[in-house]
Formats: C-alpha cells, sequence, structure tokens
C-alpha cells in the first residue's frame, strides 16, 4: 500500500465544515434518542468519509463493508456518549472507523473470533470519546510529521494509514523488531514535544 | 515527566495506532480497562493523529448497505443478537469444544434463534443451515457452518493453519459451474466468523464449493485464486 505518501493536508475550518459540524451534532442528539431517521441522515452525509477510511485500512471491500455496518451500529448504540463541546462529531465518526477496522486487522491477525474481546482500543465508552478533546490543528500535525526524520515519519503513517503493527513493519522494512520500536518511539516522543510546543 | 509516565504515554500512542501485538498489546488492553489516565492518553493520541483522517479519499459504499444497517439495529437498546451470538461462541471456545461440536453447537443454536429479526423479503435463497467439511485427500481441516437467514459463516479448523508472512489463505465461494468468488483473507487462529455481504450470499446454495487458497499477503490480486487449493468442499444441509 502506498502509505508513504506525502501529500499536503487539506485546510479545517471552512464555513461548510462548520455547518456540517452543528448538524451532525444535532443529528447525534436525535439518534441518542432512538430517531432512525436522523441515523439514516448520518449515514447519508458521513458513510463515503467512513467507507474510505474501511477500505484504506482493510484493504477489500467485503471486509470494509462488514465494519461500516459495525460503526453505524455502534453509532446507533453509543450517540449518546457524544459530547459536541468536547469533540468534533465527524472526528469522533472518523476515529471510530478507524478504530474498528483496527480491531478487524486485529482479529485476521490473532484469529481472534469474538468481537466484543477483540475490542480494545474501539472502545467506545464515552471516558474514551471525551478525551478528543485536544484535536489538533491538521497543518501543525502536518509541520510536527514533516520534522521527524524520514524514517519514523513514513513507520507512523504507514501505521495509522494500514493498521500495520510492529512486526509487520519490521518485516517490511527488514529491520530488527528492536531497531523498529526504537525508531517509532522516538519519533512519537519528538511528535508530541512538537505538537505540545 | 518522570520516565514512567512517558513510557506509559508512548504505549498509550503505540495502542491508539496498533502497533502493538502479544504481552505489549495485552499489557495495554488491561491498563485501559483499569487506568482511566491511560484511557485519557489513548484518547489523546486518537485526537493528535486524527487530522490525518482526513487525507483519506473518500468512496462511496454500495446501494443497499443502509438497508443492511436498518436492519441490524435492535428494537430497543439490548444487545443485539449477533452480540449475544459472539459471546456463546466465546463460551464455547473457552470450554475447547471440539471442532465439529463447535459447528453443530453453532447450527443448533442459530437454528434455535427464528424471527427475533424483522422479516426478511421474500427470496430464493434457502433458510436451512448448511455445512461443508473442507478436507484434502487426507481429513477434513476445516468446518464450515452457514446460516443463511444471519447470513453468518463460521469456519473452524482442526489445527491451526500456520501461515508465514508473505502469504494469507483466502476463503473462496464457488457457485455450481461458477466462478469463484473472494470470502476475503483468513484471520491465523483457529476460527473464522463473517457476516456475508448480500452480493455473495446467495451463491450458498447446496452443492456450492468453498475452498481455501493460498495467497500472496492480504489476498489474491486478481480477485481469483492464483495458489494452490489448500482444502475445498462442497455445502450440504445440515
Amino acid at each position: 500500500m502506498n502509505s508513504g505518501i506525502t501529500r499536503p493536508m487539506r485546510q479545517a475550518g471552512s464555513v461548510d465544515e462548520g455547518e456540517l459540524r452543528g448538524e451532525l451534532a444535532d443529528l447525534l442528539r436525535r439518534v441518542a434518542r432512538g430517531d432512525r431517521d436522523a441515523l439514516s441522515a448520518v449515514y447519508a452525509r458521513t458513510s463515503r468519509k467512513l467507507y474510505g477510511i474501511c477500505i484504506r485500512l482493510l484493504g477489500n471491500e467485503a471486509e470494509a463493508q462488514d465494519v461500516l455496518q459495525e460503526v453505524y451500529v455502534t453509532i446507533w448504540r453509543k450517540a449518546g456518549a457524544f459530547d459536541a463541546a468536547r469533540a468534533s462529531p465527524i472526528t469522533w465518526l472518523a476515529v471510530l472507523a478507524r478504530n474498528k477496522a483496527i480491531d478487524q486487522l486485529r482479529r485476521r491477525r490473532d484469529g481472534e473470533a469474538d468481537l466484543d474481546e477483540a475490542s480494545g482500543v474501539a472502545d467506545d465508552r464515552p471516558s474514551a470519546i471525551d478525551l478528543l478533546e485536544r484535536e489538533q490543528d491538521r497543518t501543525r500535525l502536518a509541520n510536527c510529521l514533516e520534522e521527524l526524520d524520514e524514517q519514523p515519519r513514513t513507520m507512523i503513517r504507514s501505521a495509522f494509514f494500514d493498521g500495520a503493527s510492529y512486526p509487520e513493519l519490521a518485516d517490511r522494512a527488514g529491520v530488527p523488531l528492536g531497531t523498529m520500536k526504537s525508531w517509532i518511539r522516538r519519533g512519537l516522543l519528538r511528535l508530541k514535544g512538537c505538537l505540545e510546543r | 515527566m518522570n520516565t514512567n509516565s512517558s513510557e506509559r504515554d508512548v504505549l498509550a500512542a503505540e495502542y491508539a495506532l496498533g502497533l502493538l501485538t502479544d504481552d505489549d498489546l495485552r499489557q495495554a488492553r488491561e491498563l485501559f480497562e483499569s487506568d482511566p489516565e491511560f484511557r485519557s492518553a489513548v484518547a489523546r493520541w486518537s485526537g493528535r493523529l486524527a487530522p490525518m483522517l482526513d487525507e483519506i479519499d473518500e468512496a462511496a459504499p454500495p446501494p443497499g448497505l443502509w438497508q443492511r444497517i436498518e436492519s441490524r439495529l435492535p428494537a430497543s437498546r439490548s444487545p443485539s443478537n449477533v452480540i449475544v451470538l459472539q459471546r456463546r461462541v466465546s463460551r464455547w471456545r473457552a470450554a475447547s469444544a471440539a471442532m465439529t461440536a463447535l459447528a453443530a453447537s453453532l447450527a443448533l443454536i442459530l437454528v434455535a434463534r427464528p424471527g427475533q429479526r424483522p422479516l426478511q423479503p421474500p427470496s430464493t435463497v434457502p433458510t436451512a443451515p448448511m455445512v461443508a467439511m473442507l478436507g484434502d485427500s487426507g481429513a477434513a481441516k476445516l468446518v464450515a457452518t452457514w446460516t443463511p437467514d444471519k447470513s453468518m459463516l463460521v469456519v473452524a479448523a482442526s489445527a491451526a493453519m500456520p501461515v508465514d508472512g508473505a502469504h494469507s489463505h483466502e476463503l473462496w465461494v464457488i457457485p455450481e459451474g461458477g466462478k469463484p468468488r473472494s470470502l476475503g483473507t483468513m484471520p491465523a487462529g483457529r476460527h473464522m466468523m463473517m457476516h456475508v455481504p448480500r452480493t455473495l450470499s446467495g451463491m450458498f446454495r447446496k452443492g456450492a464449493t468453498l475452498a481455501v487458497s493460498l495467497e500472496p499477503a492480504g489476498g489474491s490480486p486478481t480477485g481469483l485464486p492464483t495458489g494452490p487449493v489448500l482444502a475445498a468442499g462442497q455445502l450440504e444441509t445440515a
């Protein structure tokens, strides 16, 4: 997969985006009250983005469709946990879709048949969602990623977009597992330092 | 920040990215369950990295997917049948049920829970569960159980099917006289459970063949089997 490709990130904050944010937040409140039409409207506005995320991580349509279904069933069950004051709705939904896709990758990897047991990152309890509060500006993230050395940057992007694990990344790069771990850990610490400046 | 909390924060980032496996993954999961600070750290990292999600191209899901989602929504907020079923599967696994016993009990449970979903539109798709024993010249390697009214396929292997990093096992359904259609690559463990999309579920009929082939990692690049067939068998009424 072409995970190493760097593209300029889009700018946030257009008028449309602001409107969508408010609209989605309202719809999610209705979903939380059990309004199926509202979920249908959320689907109409977000399914292309979330399906794109599922396909990017899973690499095949059949699994992406299964995971997309799981995502919206989860939204139906957990919309009450969404707090518009702390996270943008589209970010909440996109992170949820990525986490569900990562879970599916782990099931593939570990042969875990039980969806409940498999979910770790895809935890959708309120506590996990509250803390999207410090959602960072895209340009800033892009700049901080640019500050990293090429290896850790490429590997972090690969992990993010392919859901690749440490052993898979080490395998691909042909380096020992320990080397891969120290590249990425150093990269993550630098990234954090940069984002918090 | 002391070393320990800094290590914790890196672990949270690794967990949020999905990098961890085995013991590290277990440790992170336990912390996630038990430590609110760790949960916060994971969520902060998710938020930090989330802007990258905007780089991913959108894609239109197939028409009809919304209807599939709607049919899965529980009427109340209680756990859906699928979740209940998954919990049962989990318990059977814990009891290390024998392969055929597992397949048989799945068929029983699935049959024993009729009428809990909205009525499906009339169709010619058979509704009785079916089983396929996938083997080679020696013995059955896998048992597949197909439950039409749930569109659920469960595959249990008699032994782990090891595969190296360069290859994947890919599962196929082949209608009588038709071309193989991919059901995706299989997980490395002994059981897999999948919800079969409607576009493929119509192919699960008596006489159709289920087969597993060895493919490059991630699955066949052509959409048709390219490697050797490791096991195959026909669907029969259970």
